[in-house]
């Protein structure tokens, strides 16, 4: 694969952390404009980490990772009381203020090689070449972003199975029902914005090394919206989904170079568009369960008729709640 | 000092009508147009391009912006507020945001540049220095400000219509049963609200004497900061809210510095909501309720005095 490519992958695979960040609130019915502050705060605590030497990459992406879930903790004790709009207000706020916190940051240490290393204002941070010292590929890089982002959709598939993820889903669609059903919203709510700023922060700790440069203009709304519109395009039914709406928004910028200054035109079209027509994206609850059976009668009619219990419900039942 | 407090509350005066903009649509639809903001720039944008262009004079631009605006309003109303008035508002607001994006990218592939400067219907009709250094930008918004201010108040408080946006604000399901077509209540006021954004949309290029690409950023959190710091939902609580944020902005500003500023409004907006969802029509609400209980608890001591001394 050639280098053009291998640089679409790993955009691909960045973005489609954000998009994730996006959906894990999505799913417990929060829409959040800010997932862009927590990759940035990732992407500068993992650099931090790795540029003044201090840490290996491994655990500098947990350490971003870390302060990703810590300062998703504080916007959703920030926004414990808020309910839609007003929680979107708040996420939006948020990150703007940790965008011009960071314009402000200005943290020059001596590193290892001598000279001053860190984040430094609006000037940026960079020198973040950990990776290209140590030799590691275009290929090898898009490896290992492809691999964690593996790792988070696996981990997240699971989660969604367990009580707290099935209680997620609930308040997103009916928080007092789900309340009147013995969950609690705050708690999960709380824990639905720690893993989101967790999973966004992993991605930008990515993202830093990957760009060895990163400045606080790189983390403003237009890439949030973009986070978002990825998990709305992409469907509310699986995890899966967000990475969908990342190849439709980069098959469309890559697929029709013409396109390339109507980029955001096109974009916020099609989202509108697409949200009358799908309002909980493409692989919506509806359909996952539809192919979810599917599948299973395919698996069904494979060795034979399936057992009787193993008897599908009818697509009737897989209707989108309302 | 006075034309600082003057420009702190003409700046306010602005803020207070974008915030009256989303309150009212807040009021009617449950909704927030996140692309208000785009709207307006996007007449801003076309009054310059015309400008430019010399299709229009200074003192035309005024309908300009507010006739785009309004069209801008209305496209926003058919692709994301009419298609979703059955869903969850949080549908609706994320089109409105998706929309946002694409009105901003229309005006800045038409005019590509950093900024433009905005023509002031005054250049060289107030001498400079006059009247203790106040502009008349400033004087312009503060007297626009509070002549739509007064007539919203006669249209909501004196009017057919005025009642009908009442009752819908009150109870959408009571409103229609009543006879009220809320469908075009509804249409009404977010041409109405669009038609005050775009009034303040001047007013504030005129003050700033040009405009940039980020207004529509901009205007829309100025607006939706002043209307939750005045309380969602509420005229008064909006205007009240504008000219706090105003008087704010210009003190932090001068006392710290723009960017700095810009920090310290998002961390106002941050701590009102986590605070005090409700804004300032809502701790005014408390305190009157709370006004009212004593009140009725005192009365019923006076009472129940005067009828033991009847006895």
């Amino acid at each position: 694969m050639d280098d053009f490519h291998l640089a679409i992958l790993a955009n691909a695979g960045l973005l489609s952390f954000l998009g994730l960040s996006c959906w894990i609130l999505l799913v417990a019915g929060m829409v959040s404009f800010g997932q862009q502050a927590f990759f940035a705060i990732g992407a500068y605590v993992a650099a931090f980490g790795t540029v003044t030497g201090a840490l290996p990459l491994p655990l500098a992406l947990a350490a971003g990772l870390g302060a990703g879930a810590a300062a998703g903790t504080l916007l959703g004790l920030i926004t414990r009381r808020l309910g839609g709009f007003r929680f979107a207000v708040a996420s939006l706020a948020f990150a703007e203020a940790v965008r011009l916190g960071l314009d402000l940051l200005v943290l020059r240490v001596p590193g290892p090689g001598g000279g001053p290393v860190g984040p430094g204002g609006t000037d940026g941070f960079g020198g973040i070449r950990l990776l290209y010292e140590s030799g590691t590929t275009a290929g090898g890089f898009v490896a290992l972003i492809w691999g964690t982002l593996a790792a988070v959709l696996v981990l997240l598939t699971v989660a969604e199975r367990t009580g707290p993820g099935r209680g997620l889903r609930m308040i997103g669609e009916d928080p007092v029902l789900a309340e009147a059903l013995g969950r609690d919203p705050g708690r999960l709510r709380l824990a639905a914005a720690a893993a989101a700023g967790a999973v966004a922060a992993l991605g930008g700790g990515l993202f830093a090394h990957y760009t060895t440069y990163v400045e606080p203009s790189n983390f403003g709304l237009m890439i949030g919206i973009h986070g978002l519109a990825y998990a709305l395009i992409g469907g509310l039914g699986t995890a899966v989904a967000p990475l969908l709406g990342v190849g439709f928004d980069i098959g469309l910028l890559e697929g029709a170079r013409a396109f390339q200054s109507y980029r955001m035109v096109v974009f916020g079209g099609a989202v509108a568009v697409f949200l009358i027509w799908r309002p909980r994206g493409i692989l919506d609850e509806a359909l996952v369960a539809r192919l979810a059976l599917l599948f299973r009668r395919l698996a069904d009619r494979a060795p034979g008729p399936g057992p009787a219990g193993a008897r599908p419900t009818s697509p009737q039942d897989a209707k989108e709640p309302t | 000092m006075i034309a600082a407090a003057v420009a702190g509350l003409a700046l306010g005066a602005s803020y207070a009508l974008l915030a009256t903009g989303f309150t009212v649509v807040f009021g009617v639809l449950r909704r927030i147009d996140l692309a208000y903001g785009a709207s307006i720039m996007l007449g801003l944008y076309a009054a310059i391009w015309l400008h430019r262009e010399g299709m229009a004079g200074a003192p035309a631009l005024a309908p300009v912006v507010i006739a785009v605006t309004v069209l801008a309003a209305a496209y926003v109303e058919r692709l994301c507020f009419a298609p979703h008035a059955d869903r969850p508002p949080v549908t609706a607001m994320a089109a409105s945001f998706a929309i946002w994006m694409q009105l901003q990218e229309i005006a800045v592939l038409a005019l590509p540049l950093h900024t433009y400067p905005f023509p002031s219907p005054f250049a060289g009709a107030w001498p400079a220095g006059a009247l203790g250094g106040i502009r008349p930008e400033h004087v312009l918004a503060l007297v626009a400000a509070a002549a739509i201010g007064l007539g919203l108040a006669r249209l909501l408080g004196h009017t057919r219509f005025g009642l009908a946006v009442r009752a819908t604000t009150e109870n959408r399901a009571a409103a229609a049963c009543a006879g009220i077509d809320t469908r075009r209540v509804a249409i009404a006021v977010f041409g109405l609200a669009a038609a005050i954004g775009g009034v303040a949309g001047y007013l504030i290029a005129c003050i700033d004497g040009q405009v940039a690409p980020h207004f529509a950023m901009r205007a829309t959190l100025d607006g939706i900061a002043a209307a939750i710091l005045g309380g969602l939902g509420s005229i008064p609580g909006a205007i009240a809210g504008g000219l706090l944020l105003g008087l704010v902005e210009a003190a932090a500003r001068s006392a710290w510095g723009p960017q700095q500023a810009d920090l310290a409004r998002y961390g106002l907006l941050l701590a009102v909501l986590a605070a005090a969802p409700g804004g300032l029509a809502g701790i005014a609400g408390a305190a009157r309720r709370r006004l009212a209980a004593r009140r009725r608890a005192s009365g019923r001591r006076v009472g129940e005095a005067s009828a033991a001394g009847e006895a």
